[in-house]
């Protein structure tokens, strides 16, 4: 619900970048460089930005960031976590997911693993209105498509 | 044993930090040449022989990006219908490139098609991506693309021209080198960051620069720790200080710093700039002695510690912590110490670290950002910490 002087003061949008960066290791060079070179916008900044803001990651965790450029030079950028399917290969310890899903299972997960990412997952700008639950369900989704099972308990 | 597994894997928020900051990725040297040679004004102040010992010395520094930082990158623009532009977007994103603009460009309001435009390494099969996207979001057609091969020349001249004057505070002026500063009279700055960070408009180095006009008062020594593009070392001396020096880990910035001490015409008697390796903090002399033959850095003895009356670090959060021990030992008992690149919610963090060595713990913060200042403790006195924080609201709290 944007206020009416926000919507007066609304800059225009001249583009809106998504870019995939390792955590604390944003510099001005590609990818970054190229992609926020083009509108002119301050490199420095947006990588000191970005850089204190994902302090709290693992380094070199990539991280989706989404930055939209103002025509008047200006930038504002939002932080997404790692992709449910990063998290997925991390905690099971796989590089790549099955290459037949649905037919071939690459590996098994616990609810409790699933549990915990969906506990990440929740802080993220999009997820914050969904139950836990309906979370875990759209995690197990996406679990299914790469081949990895979920069980109650793993022995 | 399954509890042990999970945690393994799942240690997302880690407590051992790694220096990951500066140096993750060490820049091929010859980039810096290629700053160096776009000014329009004037011509490269260091010569490209100073740029060849350096890539000797670092080419058995094995890293992975090295051989792709350099190489020609490919730009791809896609046209596609508006409603799936976002989600294909994303589905490129997870099929290989390393990212999409989605151009709010008013032509295209006529038409129902919008344009993407999209990098990839140069050595991603263009194709194949495509149309495993389109495949993705369900797509029946491959969208019309043409490819282009991107050279960093462009966007590194377009970034540079963005640089402005920026005055930090009255009489103070930070200004690129190929402009002329609006105020002759001023303290100015005269700066070309290079690839290094340092522009003189990040509100924490402009806390640490007003930090600086307070605690210099003349004849210090001052040591900037992680320099940059050596703005502060700099500023320090113009200040009063009587002696600088600045460390990093990143070579660029080293370079960079050396290139801008000359523009503001600082000899090397009172300036001097240290290369330190990231595994641990006191500089290595045994691989730096080729670039110093021929670049005049100077390599420090382990045996002389010296101690400084002033040192301010602008970094980030993680190497403040673990560098704590360090950064206090360089400084003698009663020196004032400037932290600084930490958000105002990190700052508590910080004070829990710093609290044993130092005292009289001050924050000043500007935009969300904080600048801690403090002074040492030693036996007897304290170092105050000025922890520059960046706060939107512009408030100002100087203890």
């Amino acid at each position: 619900m944007s206020t009416l002087k926000e919507i007066l003061t609304r800059r225009p949008v001249a583009a809106t970048i998504r870019l995939t960066v390792p955590a604390g290791g944003a510099r001005p060079a590609p990818p970054v460089g190229p992609a926020l070179g083009q509108y002119r916008l301050n490199l420095m900044a947006f990588c000191k930005d970005f850089n204190a803001r994902t302090q709290k990651y693992k380094p070199d965790t990539p991280m989706s960031v989404t930055i939209t450029a103002f025509k008047d030079n200006t930038f504002e950028f939002t932080v997404k976590s790692p992709s449910v399917t990063w998290y997925l290969k991390k905690a099971a310890g796989i590089e790549s997911g099955s290459s037949r899903p649905g037919h071939l299972v690459a590996t098994t997960l616990s609810v409790r693993h699933i549990y915990e990412i969906a506990k990440i997952k929740q802080s993220d700008p999009y997820c914050q209105y969904m139950s836990l639950e309906s979370i875990c369900k759209s995690i197990i989704g996406t679990a299914s498509t790469m081949g990895i099972k979920v069980v109650k308990d793993l022995d | 044993m399954a509890l042990r597994h999970f945690f393994k894997h799942l240690t997302i928020l880690t407590s051992s930090y790694g220096f990951c900051t500066l140096s993750s990725r060490f820049i091929h040297p010859s980039l810096t040449t290629l700053f160096n040679n776009i000014n329009p004004k004037t011509q490269p102040l260091i010569p490209t022989k100073f740029s060849l010992p350096l890539s000797h010395c670092y080419t058995s520094v094995s890293h992975p990006s090295t051989s792709t930082l350099l190489s020609p990158y490919l730009s791809v623009r896609i046209r596609c219908p508006k409603d799936i532009a976002d989600v294909f977007s994303e589905a490129l994103m997870c099929f290989g490139a390393t990212s999409t603009t989605v151009d709010e460009d008013d032509n295209c309001d006529t038409s129902n098609e919008i344009c993407i435009e999209s990098i990839f390494p140069e050595s991603e099969d263009v194709d194949v991506c495509i149309s495993q996207a389109a495949d993705s979001v369900g797509f029946k057609m491959i969208p019309s693309y043409e490819v282009k091969t991107g050279e960093h020349y462009d966007w590194i001249k377009k970034t540079q021209e963005s640089f402005d004057p920026v005055e930090v505070t009255e009489g103070l002026w930070i200004v690129p080198e190929w402009k002329t500063p609006p105020d002759v009279k001023a303290t100015n700055i005269i700066l070309n960051p290079g690839l290094a960070f340092g522009t003189g408009e990040h509100p924490t180095t402009r806390l640490c620069l007003l930090l600086l006009q307070r605690l210099i008062k003349g004849g210090e020594r001052f040591l900037d720790y992680g320099t940059g593009s050596g703005i502060l070392a700099i500023a320090a001396l113009k200040f009063g200080a009587s002696f600088s020096v600045g460390i990093d880990i990143d070579p660029l910035a080293i370079t960079s710093a050396h290139h801008n001490a000359a523009l503001n015409d600082i000899g090397l008697e009172n300036f001097q700039l240290r290369l330190v390796s990231s595994n641990t903090s006191s500089p290595s002399t045994d691989e730096h002695k080729d670039i110093q033959k021929q670049t005049s850095f100077e390599a420090v003895a382990e045996s002389e510690h010296e101690t400084y009356d002033v040192i301010v670090a602008n970094i980030l959060l993680n190497p403040l912590l673990e560098l704590a021990d360090d950064i206090v030992s360089h400084a003698r008992p009663g020196a004032g110490i400037g932290l600084s690149g930490i958000l105002s919610e990190q700052v508590p963090c910080i004070i829990d670290r710093y609290s044993p060595l130092l005292d009289n713990i001050s924050v000043s913060e500007i935009d969300d950002w904080a600048c801690l200042s403090d002074t040492v403790i030693t036996s007897c006195n304290t170092l105050s910490i000025f922890a520059v924080t960046h706060t939107r609201t512009g408030i100002n709290v100087y203890f």
